[in-house]
């Protein structure tokens, strides 16, 4: 089989997105460990003074570099990547896609210097009205504003495409990315009004106060969808790549997946008052609304995963696999990027779990910024998620390079330290948040905490450590990999998988955009239009910014 | 085109119905909580001006502390402030064991939060906005209640208690 | 395409199923003990 090949100078510009995300996770994670260490009573923070003023600009690196700076790097590459390989066509304007690329770098320059320099210490929730030097936002809208150029670079292909192809099926891996990137332009909407609106005016001193409650529904219009954004890369990956590389199998329902896409499109914005469930200035009526629809977006997540693990049950079948569970061990987990991928989707059921919890209304009274929080989110985007993308950087920096993995045996056994390290990590924090421990706070040093929360302090900083060790291993295996002189004998082959269907038999109105981009649209209209209207008309910029770090 | 069906496997349309079965049931438990039992979200109290809300004497944060409103029932008026030193005021409040505690919180600096430890009463504090909830307190003991949103340097210092006495 | 459909007809997902009713079961017990929590500590009006 022959694959459309992805021209040098487009994998080498997609490589660059997998550069800067992969030096972002390195410094981010140094200071992972660090949080985690302090918790056990292990304070380094002493130590750095010289660099590091604070446990909490320690958090601020940790939480812009890996939330925001890896994924966001990681994901448009690998958008990138997946819609010229799934349209086997170049980009229509790679100039526009590199002005994208390269506003997003400055952007993260221009953020990082004034949060090294302890100016911009505000956490990656940066809540007004906490005041940060005007760098910080300058520098995260620049981010924002690149991936939005990059996103329409990608249209644009699309658009040449579907000229050149009126009557295909738009390819899966691309359809589903080109809905991801989609999905990113209309949410981050919020944040950008909150911060060309109120942040950066504050900063700059052109207005005296903010809204704090309007920011933050500014800032959870986007903050909820955000974790599609990293979500749903790593759905593409197992939906269409994990089967063919677990167990050489296909994938189960080509038109259900495309319809969880839809799904996650239309309902992923309209939600974000379940993080404001315990906020003051909304009225519980609409958090009740934006509840019932978190427990809506469950539901494409639950034909994910019937149809991932049906996928790779089939292949396991075929090689021979037997029993209820006896399958599993049939999976190819000798290749590291399945290892990885299948253990980020194993803890992803528990993120799951704990996810559904703390959407459910009233239920979040037990558990609101607790330590359950970072708990589940460590599940999620830092598992699910960056476990996921360090499983496909396994074959696809390979791939972009050239360069043989080195030592594979490594890299399987990152994924697995990852995977026992953050169990500890996790499990720990969760038992932390509903024994009532909050999040953000050093509580190793924090004059409140019990003696009953001490064995698991230590269990999060024994976690953190294992993990430390898992990251170290990742960015040693990139490093080599990288510099590798053993190149790969011919072209490595992108493992993406078929559909068990006959994809020109997926229904056309899976494939048309614009009934699922107005319904989207129309429901933001619905669920969000009038808080917004009346938050907006009762307006009160009264709040001055403060720096209290 | 339009003749095209949807294909759907057996197996994953009866999954897809256990799902959807699964989600009204716990929506179904977080209405009877909710409506059933009164376990609810704050809904919006009051805005205030976070630069007068300390020192106004009408404001009932210029004087922080425990009023008792009828026997047994009361409200309580907290101020968290990051400003100068990371605490709420009144630091410390004392009521009898069954007292009912309608907690009204704002802030004249950044956002905070207020958890009453081992109770449903945790929600954000936010400058312009009182937050409130009702609890009771039906066992005696020292409930701590502490921030639980970055405010600066001090966040991991700030907290409270409360004494319910036998 | 027919012989699509026999190959797909005698593939029967119990493996998933397993592993899903696991899932669920596990979802239950999670949920269910954080909301006793809730409920157990009372109304908030």
């Amino acid at each position: 089989m022959n694959q459309y090949q992805v021209s040098p100078a487009e994998k080498k510009f997609i490589g660059s997105h997998i550069l800067v995300a992969i030096l972002a996770l390195a410094v981010g994670s140094l200071f992972g460990p660090l949080q985690a260490f302090e918790h056990a009573g292990w304070d380094f923070y002493q130590y750095l003074k010289p660099f590091i003023k604070s446990y909490y600009q320690g958090l601020t690196v940790h939480g812009v570099l890996n939330a925001l700076v890896w994924t966001t790097f990681f994901i448009m590459g690998f958008l990138t990547f997946l819609v010229i390989f799934g349209l086997k066509r170049q980009l229509k304007n790679p100039t526009l896609n590199k002005v994208g690329f390269w506003m997003m770098v400055v952007g993260v320059v221009a953020a990082a210097i004034p949060i090294l320099t302890n100016q911009a210490t505000v956490l990656f929730t940066f809540y007004p009205p906490l005041k940060a030097n005007w760098a910080f936002y300058v520098g995260l809208t620049l981010v924002v504003v690149g991936s939005w150029v990059e996103g329409w670079g990608l249209f644009m292909t699309y658009a040449a495409w579907r000229k050149e192809n009126p009557n295909e099926r738009t390819p899966f891996v691309a359809f589903a990315s080109l809905i991801t990137a989609a999905l990113w332009q209309i949410c981050t909407l919020g944040v950008a009004v909150e911060i060309l609106t109120m942040l950066l005016p504050l900063s700059l001193g052109l207005i005296d106060g903010v809204d704090p409650q309007l920011a933050r529904t500014y800032f959870w219009f986007t903050g909820h969808p955000l974790v599609y954004f990293w979500l749903l890369p790593a759905y593409i990956s197992w939906y269409a790549f994990l089967p063919r590389q677990a167990s050489n199998s296909k994938m189960f329902s080509d038109s259900l997946a495309r319809l969880a896409f839809w799904i996650f499109l239309v309902l992923s914005t309209p939600l974000g008052f379940h993080h404001q469930y315990v906020d003051p200035g909304v009225p519980p009526a609409w958090k009740f609304i934006h509840s019932m629809l978190t427990f809506g977006v469950f539901f494409p997540s639950m034909m994910t995963a019937f149809t991932v693990i049906a996928s790779l049950e089939m292949g396991a079948r075929k090689s021979g696999g037997k029993g209820a569970f006896g399958w599993i061990g049939k999976l190819n987990w000798s290749d590291p990027s399945v290892a990885a991928q299948l253990l980020a989707g194993i803890l992803f059921f528990f993120g799951g779990m704990g996810g559904l919890t703390n959407a459910s209304y009233n239920v979040n009274l037990v558990l609101h910024n607790t330590a359950f929080i970072p708990g589940h989110f460590h599940l999620t985007v830092a598992t699910a998620v960056t476990l996921s993308f360090m499983g496909i950087s396994y074959w696809l920096v390979p791939y972009l390079t050239g360069r043989k993995l080195w030592q594979p045996k490594w890299a399987t056994i990152q994924a697995w330290v990852w995977f026992v390290g953050m169990i500890i990590f996790s499990n720990s924090m969760h038992v932390l948040g509903l024994l009532g421990a909050p999040r953000r706070v050093p509580l190793g040093l924090a004059p409140y905490v019990p003696a009953e929360w001490n064995s698991r302090l230590f269990q999060v900083g024994l976690g953190g450590a294992i993990l430390f060790v898992s990251g170290a291993i990742y960015l040693l295996v990139m490093l080599k990999t990288a510099t590798n002189k053993e190149r790969v004998e011919s072209e490595v082959i992108v493992p993406v998988a078929d559909s068990l269907q006959d994809v020109a038999q997926t229904p056309e109105w899976l494939d048309r955009w614009a009934p699922w981009l107005y319904g989207t649209l129309a429901l933001i209209v619905v669920v969000y239009g009038p808080q917004l209207v009346d938050q907006i008309a009762n307006i009160a910029l009264t709040s001055p910014g403060f720096r209290v770090w | 085109m339009s003749t095209q069906k949807m294909h759907i496997d057996r197996y994953e349309r009866n999954w897809m119905i256990v799902s959807a079965v699964l989600l009204v049931l716990f929506a179904s438990a977080v209405s009877v909580a909710a409506f059933g039992m009164g376990i609810q979200v704050p809904a919006p109290e009051q805005r205030v001006n976070p630069n007068t809300v300390a020192t106004d004497p009408n404001s009932p944060w210029s004087n922080p502390g425990l009023r008792e409103v009828a026997p047994g029932k009361y409200d309580a008026y907290i101020l968290a402030h990051a400003i100068p030193n990371w605490e709420y005021l009144p630091k410390e409040i004392s009521v009898p064991v069954g007292s009912t505690v309608s907690f009204y919180v704002t802030s004249p600096d950044v956002q905070h939060g207020f958890k009453v430890q081992n109770t449903n009463a945790n929600f954000m504090v936010i400058p312009g906005q009182v937050s409130k909830l009702t609890v009771t307190f039906d066992e005696p003991g020292t409930y701590n209640y502490i921030c639980t949103e970055y405010c600066g340097s001090g966040h991991g210092v700030m907290y409270g208690a409360i004494t319910v006495t036998p | 395409m027919a012989k699509k459909d026999k190959e797909e007809d005698e593939f029967r997902p119990t493996g998933t199923i397993a592993v899903l009713t696991v899932f669920v079961i596990t979802l239950i017990a999670i949920w269910a003990t954080i909301y006793a929590i809730l409920v157990q500590r009372g109304g908030t009006l």
